[in-house]
């Protein structure tokens, strides 16, 4: 159907419009808007009977404030629960049995729900997810029971967990202003004190139409699916939006350092510079100089610390993927009797040279190939490809982001790394955590 | 039901020498997957070197003729390609994934390390050092933790008790020319299974499989001689004890299925039911209701001989002894009352309907027909997977869970801080016959 027809099509059938369609890699993706200012895309994919449905909406921890973090998190776990339609537990329920795995998962700018399911129940997911933006219900004992397990995952991923935990003080050290300074999961006491009265608030400010996007990708009949989306959403009222609240972090004027204990037997170092946002033009590029420094076994340093220091047993980089101003984090795991002073110099003399002198072709090239990979991975399912395009469209308004960066990649220079190092690695912007064994602990490492 | 779109299962070739290749191509992506496969496992180490076969396949990528290790990477990475190692009991092998524009030169790369690897000293030095710091890094992770202890006690005496990655002792003991033996014996045409899926014609990939295995000397299967393991009889409980934890990790294991059983998918549709799905039984009895863990899951493993059935919960300190004994009481009440015919029914939906995302990429179609070659399992294990399914019924699937799974012949594993939940824990299991408590850093 080409654009023509799909804008007359949309016309006659009423309650949406055709935007416009957007080449993804070899296909094509279509984008469309609801009269209520629900987007939607769709990007018809045969390879496989099956289908995935993301919903995803501009609401992260960043929406939070101070006292009430963990909300957006924690109202992802209720929107499981009770509508006004479905009983409490049928929400999966009715979903498994039409062999759907679904799940969520939130994050510092956004939150999604996704169903991937046989294409031939694609009208499901449609009829469910609308029925949950639109009308669920928020309990005490729901709430109170979701609270519990919210401590639970907590207690899981952060408070028994030796990164988690360094990443959390991370973040909180790093950023003194910014939301981006508390965790998504949220401190504990803050978890515990959530009423039913403070996710309904949420729910009726961020959880509307016109505040989210429909990700559809997979075996689909892209006009009978565009018909149960109008005819599932949109009576759904727009809801306006209150402005965002953020107060942007403040440059970072000197370098910052904490320490902590926790039952490991291995010291840890976690060195964060101030990074760029997403939609930066300098993200692409220091993307690829973390993976000269960090990517794989013939990255520089996997080599100094892991192959010839033998000081290590793990090392990454990882420049954050956000709307606003991240991190570039750089995390090093000692090996037993190394200290994370050892392994402190070995990375400042890797930063130092990215500093001084280019990287040589060979160099860039690895990086860049690595990173070609990584994204073909990533567009191996559909239901990745519907993670892909979801994430770039609600962080930067742009589905098809993923492909410019891998074009990005390809166009960066030895000179563009060197400038990058020079501009983000630098001390004054630097937040180090160290992880040291609580006593006791050190000695199983011997 | 819906019934899920039929494809062809993957080609099958005979290469030189006995080695098979198995092809599934997509051109979906510019994207090639790549499996090596031997018929052995890691119960194949021999006894105090547990952990040889995986340092052995990891050392063919340290040096070979021409080429240091530092070289072989490179080259891995500039091609946009990945190796990796998986081990498991039954087999070990190599996973490798590239662009498909550099298919060529990466089989060329793979064909020089399986022909002519060097096996440096110092390589194998540096790696067995490795190994063992990953071995000690392993305990931060208390879930690695609970499983290892779970593996070697449930399966005491038996090879299927082996480490995969083995011990700091056994790492540290590994020569050189245990090393050499190791390939010598086991990397050999007739007991490899190769695996292409992706953007890759069966053609193209037949010629580049037979270029992989000629690089390989002749030499024969190997034949599993692993027995039937035996289950310990009573009630045990095993505390592994780490300071500090403010959550536990509590398994709960028996022995299990296997694939050639009569009642095998019947147990795998019983189990669903219990503790396979998000709604399932232990889901909405521990989170649902109660809260007490962020997940509660139960699974059968498949492997050549019987395996593990293994719970999975992780509650706070504070809830590990009611949630073990509430999971132990749910268990119990599986096997006395079985599963109904709604939730059969139900179970038979998901599972027949799920299908189609086992199966909807080349590299998943392409593992399935592994698995049967290198498990020997039914030929029609995964082929006519719904069909099975489709035919238990609830009387079947509660006398399955009745023969296979003992209540009064578990172990309860649980991570944990001893001074705060032992007590606790030992009044949770009823008729308990044996406690004890290990340090976490055991291995």
């Amino acid at each position: 159907m080409a654009s023509v027809d799909r804008k007359a099509w949309a016309a006659s059938v009423g309650g949406l419009t055709y935007e416009r369609a957007h080449a993804f890699g070899v296909d094509t993706l279509h984008r469309w808007r609801l009269d209520n200012g629900l987007t939607v895309l769709i990007l018809v994919d045969t390879s496989a009977p099956v289908a995935s449905y993301h919903t995803w909406f501009k609401v992260g921890s960043r929406h939070e404030r101070p006292g009430k973090t963990g909300l957006a998190h924690l109202f992802e776990h209720l929107m499981f629960n009770e509508t006004e339609n479905l009983k409490a537990g049928t929400f999966d329920r009715k979903l498994e049995e039409n062999g759907a795995e679904t799940n969520a998962a939130t994050w510092v700018d956004w939150t999604y729900y996704y169903e991937s399911l046989p294409a031939d129940r694609i009208k499901l997911a449609v009829t469910m997810e609308a029925e949950r933006m639109a009308r669920l219900v928020l309990r005490e004992p729901q709430v109170a029971s979701e609270k519990e397990v919210v401590a639970n995952e907590r207690r899981y991923r952060v408070d028994d967990d030796v990164e988690g935990a360094a990443n959390e003080l991370l973040y909180k050290a790093a950023f003194a202003e910014h939301p981006y300074g508390w965790p998504t999961i949220g401190w504990m006491q803050d978890i515990q004190g959530f009423t039913p009265e403070d996710c309904v608030a949420f729910y009726q400010t961020f959880y509307a139409p016109n505040n989210a996007t429909v990700v559809v990708v997979g075996d689909v009949r892209e006009r009978d699916l565009l018909v149960a989306i109008r005819d599932a959403y949109g009576q759904i009222p727009a809801q306006t939006i209150p402005p965002e609240d953020i107060v942007p972090e403040p440059p970072q004027l000197e370098a910052r350092e904490h320490t902590i204990r926790k039952p490991t037997a291995t010291e840890k170092l976690l060195i964060a510079f101030k990074g760029p946002a997403l939609g930066d033009a300098d993200h692409a590029t220091l993307t690829v100089l973390s993976e000269v420094l960090f990517g794989g076994r013939a990255s520089r340093l996997y080599k100094d610390l892991i192959v010839q220091g033998e000081m290590a047993t793990d090392v990454r980089g990882w420049v954050s993927t956000f709307r606003d101003p991240g991190l570039f984090e750089c995390w090093a795991t000692a090996r037993g009797g190394h200290t994370t002073e050892e392994l402190q110099r070995v990375m400042e003399a890797a930063f130092a040279k990215a500093r001084a002198d280019v990287v040589d072709p060979d160099e860039l090239a690895r990086a860049t190939a690595r990173l070609e990979l990584s994204l073909l991975q990533q567009l191996e399912t559909i239901p990745g490809k519907a993670e892909q395009i979801g994430f770039y469209e609600t962080v930067l308004g742009d589905p098809t982001r993923a492909f410019d960066r891998v074009e990005a990649y390809r166009r960066t220079t030895a000179g563009d790394l060197r400038r990058v190092a020079r501009r983000y690695m630098v001390d004054r912007a630097r937040t180090v955590v160290r992880v040291l064994p609580e006593s006791g602990a050190a000695e199983a490492a011997q | 039901m819906s019934a899920a779109r039929k494809h062809a299962e993957p080609a099958r070739y005979e290469l030189p020498g006995g080695a098979k290749l198995l092809v599934e191509s997509s051109h979906a992506v510019p994207l090639v997957s790549l499996v090596v496969a031997l018929r052995n496992g890691c119960t194949m180490d021999p006894p105090g070197r547990e952990g040889l076969s995986r340092i052995a396949l990891r050392m063919l990528r340290r040096g070979c003729a021409g080429l240091s290790s530092e070289q072989i990477d490179f080259r891995i990475d500039v091609l946009g390609g990945e190796m990796a190692v998986d081990t498991s009991p039954s087999t070990v092998a190599i996973h490798a994934q590239v662009i498909s524009r550099n298919l060529e030169a990466f089989v060329d790369l793979l064909a020089r390390l399986f022909g002519a690897p060097t096996f440096p000293e110092d390589e194998l030095a540096r790696l067995k050092r490795e190994t063992i710091a990953e071995i000690i890094e392993a305990r931060d992770n208390d879930r690695v933790v609970a499983q290892k202890a779970m593996q070697r006690t449930l399966f005491e005496g038996h090879p299927y008790g082996r480490s995969a990655s083995g011990t700091t002792a056994s790492v540290d003991a590994i020569v050189r020319d245990d090393v050499v033996a190791f390939v010598r014996r086991y990397l050999v045409q007739g007991n490899v299974v190769v695996g292409l899926s992706g953007d890759v014609t069966g053609e193209h990939a037949t010629a580049l499989a037979t270029k992989l295995v000629a690089a390989l000397p002749a030499g024969p299967a190997t034949v599993d001689e692993v027995t039937e393991p035996k289950a310990l009889p009573g009630r045990r409980l095993l505390l592994v004890d780490k300071p500090d934890r403010t959550q536990t990790q509590i398994l709960v294991g028996a022995l299990g299925t296997a694939p050639h059983d009569a009642d095998h998918v019947a147990l795998v549709v019983a189990n669903a039911v219990f503790g396979g799905t998000f709604t399932s039984r232990l889901m909405r009895e521990v989170r649902s209701k109660r809260g007490w863990s962020y997940g509660a899951s139960a699974r059968t493993v498949v492997d050549r001989q019987r395996q593990a059935w293994i719970m999975w919960t992780f509650p706070a300190a504070e809830d590990a002894a009611p949630c073990l004994k509430l999971t132990l009481e749910l268990m119990e009440a599986w096997v006395q009352d079985g599963v109904t015919a709604r939730e059969v029914a139900f179970i038979q939906r998901y599972l027949v309907r799920s299908h189609a995302f086992d199966v909807d990429t080349a590299a998943k179609r392409l593992h399935q027909a592994l698995d049967v070659e290198l498990l020997g399992l039914p030929a029609d294990y995964y082929s006519h997977w719904t069909d099975h399914v489709r035919a238990v019924n609830a009387a079947v699937a509660s006398e399955a869970v009745r023969t296979r799974i003992h209540p009064a012949d578990t172990l309860s594993v649980v991570v944990g801080t001893a001074t705060q939940v032992l007590e606790p824990l030992r009044g949770a299991v009823s008729n308990l016959a044996d406690a004890r408590v290990v340090p976490f850093d055991l291995e």
